[in-house]
């Protein structure tokens, strides 16, 4: 491991890994930073109870029991702020990685079978990278939602909302896995060839040993980088459609949603009501930039010879 | 046949293809759900009727919605080329009416967003990448950085929150309502629907301008994290043109340093940077839906909002993603045109992409 002290002694990296650091640590210390008045089943979002005269509709300013202040409709900045994070985490890593274990799958298996199969499987990809992720979630809604309470789930619904699938979350996983797909189809069509994959063939290695323990471990690296990059992209995504309404249930997104009125409002003032979406709208960029930066390490670390593409 | 024809006609041909698996996978995806949801995709033209239940057993029968998918897809498919996308009782239109009426919107902001981002992507990344470490080098690469950073609907918050509500320099919107009685009155002739276009072909100058006002924060918002993009990897292609041989050779034989570098070395290096962005269309188109919602601006996605504020509308959700698929295609077609037309190796199938 004699390439850890080296990812370690550039500053960008060791930046990257204290803001995730800081995302994790806020997300598994909500509980004491901002106390949720049902422990047992915290909700994301807090009304502020606050004896004041003004009207609900206007936000108010920090003031100590409220270090962030609140939305239009009293939400408490802070606390969604600290809960935010904990949603964000879990939504980044069970999309990214779901998303990367579909992609992986689907490219090894049709590289290592290979010929037409992958001539065919590689057509599909590209297929999927037509179609714009945000026009699935309203379908997925359709196929999610029974019409009305009287219907019944038919089974694929319920095995969904069993696994607590909402739209947005299946179609970022049903139209992202292609690149993942791509890339590792790619290192493997050329791992194939390779010596020692021909010789752990000859003596007898089974096929699901051949892709796991010989191919996977040498073409997977550039499919690492893309998921860590995937983790905050996928936060992004998922903060864009809840604030232009599809859902996608993204505490930060909803706040941002609710204080639309005070950011480009007739009222509205950046300078005056900066509560209402900086703290949120920084949050969002730093979870994003700590993720984009150790991705970006990790592809120096682990491609160096394509480290003059790195980002930054 | 000209290879650079037969090519063209190669990737056209792709196109109805793909459109075949991806309605396909939409019809699947709709299969799920149970059969109250899908009848609502067979919604028919006016509207309520007063018995529903009837409707419905109506529509299952009329449609074989019990039918195995192979059939019903192929009828709804027939369906979809006739022309016939479904009745949406939200916007009481047909829905292919409602798309192609607002197709204009949306290609306007998509067209002017690629012409800004496409030559200052590749020229940024020509001047980062010729010298890297100079300065210049590290101005772009900070602000790509910063550019990626920021989520495109933070980005268009800020930008309305700066320059619509603080300077009130540029509206929201796609024309100022005194002018939007202009464009729709019978003395404008609507020829392309693009506004910049038709105000000039019109000789109203002030609809163009006025429209271009409009355009402007959207179409920034839109370019700038697809250029940064764009320019990182046209700078990483640039960086390894530039040490190669023909370059020496080129410089060499005295040829000015400017013909070499945006005349031999940006041919081969514009490639991966077109690639990526062909690969990202759907991505920009996506992007520009966003903007457009965020802006509030009149385009295709309308159907989409108005989709899924109420009940799902299946018909306009359905309609929506197939015509979205629609627009990602002659987008990716242009940049898959232009990489033939620039690499021969490309336009004769040599080179795998």
């Amino acid at each position: 491991m004699k390439s850890l002290p080296r990812f370690f002694s550039r500053i960008q990296n060791l930046l990257a890994v204290a803001i995730i650091v800081l995302y994790i640590f806020v997300a598994i210390a909500a509980p004491r930073l901002a106390p949720p008045q049902d422990p047992e089943n915290p909700s994301p979002f807090r009304v502020a109870s606050v004896a004041t005269t003004t009207s609900r509709h206007i936000p108010l300013p920090p003031a100590p029991d409220l270090p962030l202040g609140t939305t239009p409709g009293r939400l408490d900045v802070f606390y969604t702020l600290v809960w935010g994070t904990r949603s964000a985490l879990r939504f980044g890593l069970t999309v990214a990685l779901t998303t990367a274990c579909v992609g992986i799958a689907i490219g090894a298996v049709s590289a290592y079978i290979g010929g037409p199969v992958n001539r065919l499987t590689l057509r599909i990809t590209d297929t999927f990278l037509t179609f714009p992720v945000i026009a699935g979630a309203a379908l997925f809604r359709l196929v999610l939602y029974p019409v009305d309470q009287q219907v019944s789930m038919t089974p694929i619904q319920s095995l969904l909302s069993s696994l607590g699938m909402e739209p947005v979350m299946l179609t970022l996983i049903l139209f992202s896995w292609m690149p993942y797909a791509r890339m590792v189809n790619a290192e493997i069509a050329k791992l194939k060839q390779v010596a020692y994959v021909q010789a752990a063939r000859s003596v007898g290695a089974g096929h699901l040993r051949l892709i796991l323990r010989h191919l996977l471990p040498n073409a997977i690296s550039p499919a690492v980088v893309l998921v860590g990059r995937d983790i905050g992209g996928m936060v992004i995504l998922q903060a864009a459609f809840t604030f232009i309404g599809i859902g996608g249930g993204s505490p930060w997104g909803y706040l941002l949603a609710v204080g639309r009125d005070w950011i480009i409002g007739p009222s509205a003032s950046l300078l005056k009501y900066w509560w209402v979406y900086l703290p949120v709208t920084l949050a969002l960029i730093f979870f994003g930039i700590g993720w984009n930066l150790l991705a970006d390490g990790l592809n120096s670390a682990l491609n160096p010879h394509r480290s003059h593409q790195r980002l930054w | 046949m000209p290879p650079t024809l037969k090519f063209v006609i190669r990737r056209l041909l792709a196109i109805p293809l793909t459109l075949l698996v991806i309605t396909i996978v939409l019809y699947g995806i709709v299969m799920l759900a149970p059969i109250e949801a899908r009848v609502s995709l067979y919604e028919p033209r006016g509207g309520k009727s007063r018995n529903p239940e009837a409707l419905r057993q109506h529509i299952i029968k009329e449609y074989g919605l019990n039918d195995p998918y192979p059939i019903q897809y192929a009828r709804w498919a027939f369906r979809l080329l006739q022309g016939d996308w479904g009745w949406s009782p939200l916007l009481r239109t047909d829905v292919l009416e409602a798309l192609v009426t607002r197709t204009p919107a949306t290609v306007e902001l998509t067209l002017y967003s690629v012409l800004l981002l496409v030559p200052l992507g590749l020229a940024s990344g020509v001047v980062a990448g010729w010298r890297p470490g100079r300065p210049a080098d590290h101005g772009f690469r900070l602000i790509a950085f910063v550019a990626t950073s920021i989520p495109p609907f933070i980005l268009g918050l800020m930008l309305l929150g700066i320059f619509y509500v603080g300077l009130q320099w540029f509206p929201p919107g796609r024309i100022d309502i005194a002018d939007s009685f202009v464009v729709t009155s019978p003395s404008f002739n609507t020829i392309t629907g693009l506004l910049t276009i038709d105000g000039l072909l019109n000789g109203r100058l002030d609809i163009t301008l006025n429209a271009f006002r409009h355009l402007a924060l959207p179409a920034i918002t839109l370019s700038l994290a697809h250029w940064a993009t764009l320019g990182r990897v046209t700078r990483a292609a640039i960086i390894e043109e530039r040490t190669k041989e023909y370059i020496t050779a080129a410089r060499g034989r005295g040829l000015p340093r400017q013909t070499v570098v945006w005349r031999h070395a940006l041919r081969n290096a514009m490639i991966p940077g077109l690639n990526s962005t062909a690969l990202s269309a759907a991505s920009l188109i996506m992007g520009v839906f966003v903007v457009e919602i965020v802006f509030g601006f009149p385009g295709v996605s309308e159907l989409a909002t108005l989709s899924w504020v109420y009940t799902p509308d299946a018909a306009a959700a359905m309609g929506f993603a197939i015509y979205s698929v629609l627009l990602v295609l002659p987008l990716m077609f242009v940049f898959d045109v232009i990489q033939g037309i620039v690499d021969p190796r490309i336009r004769e199938g040599i080179a795998e992409r």
